[in-house]
């Protein structure tokens, strides 16, 4: 026995929770070319299945691009602290691609295991995310090889999958996304089955022993030459993190507001004194990876990658996970001298 | 065929030591354009591609470090990105005689031609060291070259606002459109300076809009029109828009046309008696 629902229910859910004065998030189309994630203004916007993957991620709904923490006014000797919006109105994201709620449960991991971060999570407990099972993939996915599929559940409350004619079987996963969808599905005895997905590109174990033992190996400079050091891939990734905090304002006061921040811009790791410890494109692109498939994986037990490919699709160079993970192995495969020494300081 | 002759002429080039290494379009992984490479021996000039989805203006590679650390290049370039390069060279970045440079009579690129390409006026680079192939596809039509432009002017000022706080809004200060930008190339941007910090370095409306309109004026008649930045931005900001208003406004004041003449001073570090605005003479 399965739950369905079509997409006029999904709308009419839609129509509901924004009526109700909540949010809800999914993929619309902002251009002839660009499908993102934005807050819908209309039910009739949410385009399901316009494109393999949206522009960015849904980290944008939990960890915003720039997000005030608090304004702050100087009163003589004194700073008056003020903070912003305590709690974030609920919000509910459809049509988020597995991928991307997938990397929910790693942020989830990021902003908590030594500090509590109040505004990630106040933002994540608001928000209620309901996943499209994907049906279709491009050559920049790659869930398959870090270990996800097509139909990964991981992140997701609730799990559409397509059954044709605008029909979804609803998969729910946790008690949010019960009381979604409590007495929105019609009972039926169809089964969504989605397509295995992208054939695996590379061996995800194989390349993690292979970043640590080559840190010095010339295949990093080698890739990060047509890189340009910007922060399209990081910016888009659903699972990359890094902020910035800085005080906006003037004498008087102003607002100290958390910005993203990305390893590929130079000004990264500048330090004050004028030192720069990572010099160089090919150092800052293998941080990336390692991070990814090292650093992170040895505290946390799983990837920095949900393998959406949205590094691939976005990058202005032509570069991208896939195909830097997929010349390392090719060059370990060639060359797997050990380089254990260096590997302890990426 | 093209692709062929573009190789042998980076063979002999590299075979003959007149450069140490050729920045041109490689094939990119399945489902990209094409990407840059950096071939160092004359058997890797295999690796070299000419086709219509030779997007990039490669001419943002001159001012990387990791890049000019590699010895003197040769650089394909199509006549748009020749035009940046021109602009360099007039701006004392690059001394010419140490870039061979390879221009590519161009018939466009994208499917369809993007919209520069549909209005070139040049499509055959002019101060190239050896051009090859010839165009066969000419422009549609050249004096189009601002008919997306006064479609947009058409609207009101407060319909343009509110398109550009649409717009502008999804800009994430990726910087993408920079970093692809061959004319984005000081030391340290002023976007990036924090002691003290001249322009908010927050996505926010406000440092959106005070990083887009630096951007635009700091390539103000120097802008090549490659479109590079409006073809980098994940967002899809349409930057050419931005691009083309500034260009527009110095062409028909000032008679300027970025990069096409290698001896001309740049506009803006130029005195002129003629002026029209009294202030200045
Ligand atoms: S590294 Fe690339 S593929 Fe992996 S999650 Fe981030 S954007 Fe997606
Ligand atoms: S890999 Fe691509 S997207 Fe990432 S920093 Fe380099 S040029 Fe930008
Ligand atoms: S603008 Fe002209 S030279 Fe540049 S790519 Fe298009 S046709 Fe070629
Ligand atoms: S590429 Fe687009 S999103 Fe990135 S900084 Fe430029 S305009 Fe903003």
């Amino acid at each position: 026995m399965s739950q369905t629902i079509s997409l006029a229910g999904i709308r009419q859910l839609i129509g509901q929770w924004l009526g109700q004065g909540k949010r809800v998030a999914g993929p619309i189309r902002v251009n002839a070319d660009t499908i993102l994630y934005q807050n819908l203004t209309s039910a009739e916007a949410l385009l399901l299945d316009g494109c393999v993957h949206p522009g960015n991620s849904i980290k944008e709904f939990v960890m915003p691009p720039h997000e005030k923490l608090y304004e702050y006014v100087v009163k003589g000797r004194d700073v008056e602290l003020r903070n912003q919006e305590a709690f974030p109105p609920e919000r509910l994201i459809l049509g988020g691609r597995p991928c991307d709620a997938a990397a929910l449960p790693i942020l989830d991991h990021i902003f908590n295991w030594d500090f509590v971060d109040a505004a990630y999570n106040q933002r994540r407990q608001a928000l209620t995310i309901v996943s499209l099972a994907c049906t279709r993939q491009d050559d920049a996915c790659f869930c398959t090889s870090v270990g996800l599929a097509p139909d990964a559940v991981q992140g997701s409350d609730a799990l559409l999958v397509p059954l044709g004619n605008d029909e979804y079987e609803v998969r729910c996963q946790t008690p949010k996304g019960e009381a979604l969808f409590a007495g929105k599905c019609t009972p039926s005895d169809r089964q969504g089955s989605v397509p295995a997905g992208p054939a695996k590109q590379f061996d995800a174990k194989q390349v993690e022993a292979l970043i640590t033992s080559q840190f010095e190996a010339p295949v990093w400079r080698e890739q990060a030459l047509a890189c340009l050091g910007c922060g399209a891939c990081a910016y888009g990734c659903p699972t990359c993190h890094c902020f910035d905090i800085v005080d906006e304002g003037h004498a008087g006061g102003g607002i100290r507001a958390r910005n993203w921040d990305a390893c590929q811009f130079p000004l990264f790791t500048l330090h004050a004194s004028g030192h720069n410890p990572r010099q160089g494109q090919a150092s800052r692109q293998r941080q990336r990876v390692y991070h990814k498939f090292h650093i992170y994986p040895e505290k946390f037990k799983e990837y920095l990658c949900t393998g959406c490919g949205n590094c691939v699709r976005r990058c202005p160079a032509g570069l991208g996970l896939l195909s830097v993970l997929t010349a390392i192995q090719q060059a370990g495969a060639a060359a797997p001298a050990a380089k254990g020494e260096e590997a302890k300081q990426p | 065929m093209l692709e062929q002759k573009l190789r042998q002429t980076c063979r002999e080039l590299l075979a003959n030591g007149t450069v140490k290494v050729i920045i041109g379009y490689g094939a990119a992984p399945a489902g990209q354009a094409t990407r840059a490479v950096f071939i160092t021996t004359p058997e890797g000039v295999e690796q070299l591609v000419w086709n219509d989805r030779c997007e990039a203006n490669l001419v943002a590679y001159l001012k990387r470090p990791e890049v000019r650390a590699l010895g003197k290049p040769a650089i394909v370039v199509k006549a748009c990105d020749e035009r940046a390069l021109v602009v360099l060279q007039q701006e004392a970045q690059l001394e010419r005689a140490n870039v061979f440079v390879i221009g590519m009579a161009c018939d466009g690129i994208g499917a369809p031609r993007e919209a520069k390409c549909r209005s070139c006026e040049d499509q055959v680079p002019r101060f190239c060291d050896v051009v090859l192939g010839e165009v066969t596809k000419p422009a549609d039509a050249a004096s189009a070259r601002w008919d997306e432009l006064a479609e947009f002017m058409k609207k009101s000022p407060e319909e343009r606002m509110a398109y550009w706080q649409q717009e502008l809004a999804r800009c994430v200060k990726c910087y993408a459109c920079r970093q692809v930008c061959p004319l984005c190339y000081c030391q340290r941007c002023i976007v990036d300076k924090n002691r003290p910090t001249v322009i908010s370095t927050s996505p926010s409306l406000k440092g959106n809009f005070a990083w887009h309109v630096t951007r635009a004026f700091h390539l103000a008649a120097r802008c090549a029109g490659c479109d590079a930045c409006t073809r980098a931005c994940p967002v899809g900001i349409n930057l050419r828009l931005l691009n083309q208003s500034m260009a527009k406004a110095t062409e028909e004041n000032f008679q300027c046309r970025p990069g096409t003449d290698p001896q001309a001073q740049p506009l803006i570090g130029n005195y002129a008696t003629g002026d029209k605005e009294e202030f200045i003479r």
